[in-house]
């Protein structure tokens, strides 16, 4: 059922993968290239990371409107 | 999404099961339990809907008619309860135990004892809940939300509530355990996370996010709990406590629960839809992508019901924007299902028509949504009718119109019998238009400030309460019509052929006879992913 032999993707792809996760927008080859090559362990992590960095993201922008 | 390979299995060999009481009292077949699910919820939905026409009936006019005021604010309170915790959450377990299983090609749920006995929790729970109007005191009248310092004072009623709340948040969290356990380990060889159909792809997000708050809304009754009989002071400022810290509390769970809500409505529509378009979905990866981003999302705006309860500026605008972000990824939902319409060979069944109806009104409610997330505005609207109407669209509009689709879609699969065509878009037709004449003429009422949860009101609201309260009724009696259609269907309905939806692609329709054999899939079948 799970693809055992991924090779594991760059940061950079994760992130990518992510932040079009977030958007809810996805080319269909790059789709077939992070089903390649992420491992669930990398998708979990960048998700938890992503949604720090868009908290932490939001907090900026309101404390620069407040100030 | 599924190719077609290898036959249909022979499933007649071991259809022996007890018959009678003992068969729903025993059964561990996720079909059986799915149908308990299914006619409990019923059930609770016209209880529900008894307490909403009570609190229109008294609306209809200025004046305290029929309710005495305090009578009225547990009708509210039980109306909101048993309608989320008793009708709308059951229904959708109920699809997922028929569901699940036969679309990604697995025997039956993981866990099938613990399955019954997440069941049989929900009506000793109904019972509390109903019951609770005949003890000293009568039933809980704090709102739905039972904020304190409202629900540290109650009766007997509250702690019932109290209790009835545990053990249905201990049975959707072993609903949800079942589920994730089923969706990751019995999928049918070769179906991959990213083959699943859509509506399985929402319940196992949606199962996530229930593991996830239940116990948040577990302890926030607990506090309550203690709060009332032992002498703590969580939620009691004359103790040291905070009232707003319930809030906060409550709300961690409140707001994902609206997603635990309307994920699976997604999911139903996102197979409805490409069934009656003949076109595979639009963007499924989107799709998923996007389901997985507002579960996410929906745990950091929880505060935006709470506005007017005190907090600083950066946090108001903090939930504000968070608030409004989360309208991109359901935005890319509404424009992809729109896609899989666009240029497809649609036709308009039942099913479909509550699927495009869900669009377009869960559409309203959502931009309404946005409207109240808007801080200087929501200050203006909190507590009014406004409030009423923007989630009546989401939940009614949305939730449940997309139960009778998935109803009206399924009900054939599930009893080998069609259901009347005419009688089926009657009632999609007068739902559709009595629920507008409820609840659109609500937001009139809110901008021009009437309160929630009053049994009276003022003069000038009258017109518009009054025109609420006969579209509710219109409403409620249309509901009547869909308990006709499913129980004339079961009883006396056509044969259905074996696949009446010609565009459906998923395994229970490729791969099952119809009706769904008692036991199916026990072997698992050759799944083929396709393009999707």
């Amino acid at each position: 059922m799970t693809n055992n032999n991924k090779s594991g993707a760059s940061v950079f792809q994760v992130a990518k993968a992510v932040i079009s996760a977030f958007m809810g927008i996805r080319k269909k080859s790059d789709l077939e290239n992070d089903a390649a090559n992420l491992t669930p362990a990398q998708v979990i992590i960048g998700g938890i990371i992503g949604a720090i960095l868009f908290v932490v993201t939001i907090l900026f922008i309101v404390n620069i409107i407040v100030d | 999404m599924a190719a077609v390979h290898g036959d249909v299995h022979d499933h007649g060999h071991d259809d022996h099961h007890p018959t009678g009481i003992s068969r729903w009292l025993t059964t561990t077949n996720h079909k059986d339990i799915g149908t308990m699910y299914l006619w409990f919820s019923l059930a609770m939905f016209f209880t529900g809907g008894f307490l909403a026409m009570g609190i229109r009936a008294e609306l209809f006019q200025p004046g305290i008619q029929i309710l005495e005021p305090e009578l009225f604010n547990s009708f509210t309170t039980l109306h909101g309860l048993i309608m989320v915790f008793g009708a709308i959450m059951p229904a959708f377990v109920g699809f997922a135990n028929w569901q699940v299983p036969m679309m990604i090609g697995a025997p039956d749920m993981a866990f099938a004892r613990m399955n019954l006995w997440s069941f049989w929790l929900l009506p000793i729970a109904a019972t509390l809940l109903v019951s609770s109007f005949f003890v000293p005191g009568g039933a809980a009248a704090g709102g739905w939300t039972f904020y304190p310092p409202l629900s540290t004072q109650g009766g007997l009623g509250v702690d019932m509530m109290i209790f009835a709340v545990h053990i249905l948040g201990a049975s959707s969290i072993m609903g949800a355990i079942n589920i994730i356990t089923t969706i990751l380990n019995m999928r049918a060889p070769g179906m991959k996370l990213m083959d699943m159909p859509l509506f399985v792809w929402t319940w196992l997000i949606t199962a996530y996010l229930l593991v996830l708050v239940m116990p948040v809304l577990a302890g926030t009754v607990t506090m309550l709990l203690t709060d009332r009989h032992f002498g703590t002071s969580f939620f009691n400022a004359a103790g040291g406590g905070d009232p707003v810290l319930f809030q906060h509390i409550f709300w961690f769970f409140g707001h994902p629960e609206v997603y635990i809500m309307i994920l699976p409505s997604f999911g139903i529509v996102s197979e409805v839809i490409p069934t009656f378009s003949r076109k595979p979905l639009f963007g499924y990866s989107s799709m998923v992508y996007a389901t997985a981003s507002i579960a996410i999302l929906s745990c950091v705006v929880w505060a935006h019901h709470m506005f007017t309860a005190g907090m600083p500026t950066v946090a108001q605008l903090f939930f504000m924007y968070a608030t409004m972000l989360i309208a991109v990824p359901t935005g890319v939902k509404v424009f992809n299902w729109t896609a899989t319409m666009w240029q497809g060979a649609m036709s308009f069944e039942t099913p479909m028509l509550f699927a495009i109806g869900f669009i377009f009104l869960f559409v309203i409610g959502g931009f309404s949504g946005v409207i109240c997330a808007i801080v200087p505005i929501d200050i203006q609207v909190q507590d009014t009718y406004y409030v009423i109407a923007h989630f009546h669209y989401v939940l009614v509009s949305g939730s449940l119109f997309a139960l009778f689709a998935g109803a009206y879609y399924w009900i054939p699969k599930w009893t080998g019998r069609m259901y009347d065509e005419k009688l089926g878009k009657l009632h999609f037709w007068l739902s559709m238009i009595f629920f507008n004449l409820t609840f659109f003429v609500q937001h009139f009422l809110g901008l021009a400030g009437m309160p929630r949860r009053i049994p009276d009101y003022a003069l000038q609201f009258a017109d518009f309460n009054m025109i609420s309260s006969i579209g509710a009724f219109g409403f409620g009696l249309s509901q009547v019509l869909f308990v006709y259609i499913m129980i004339k269907t079961i009883r006396s309905g056509e044969k259905a052929p074996e696949k009446p939806w010609d565009g459906a692609t998923t395994l229970e329709w490729t791969h099952l006879p119809t009706p769904a054999p008692y036991h199916s899939f026990e072997k698992p079948p050759v799944f083929k992913p396709t393009v999707h």
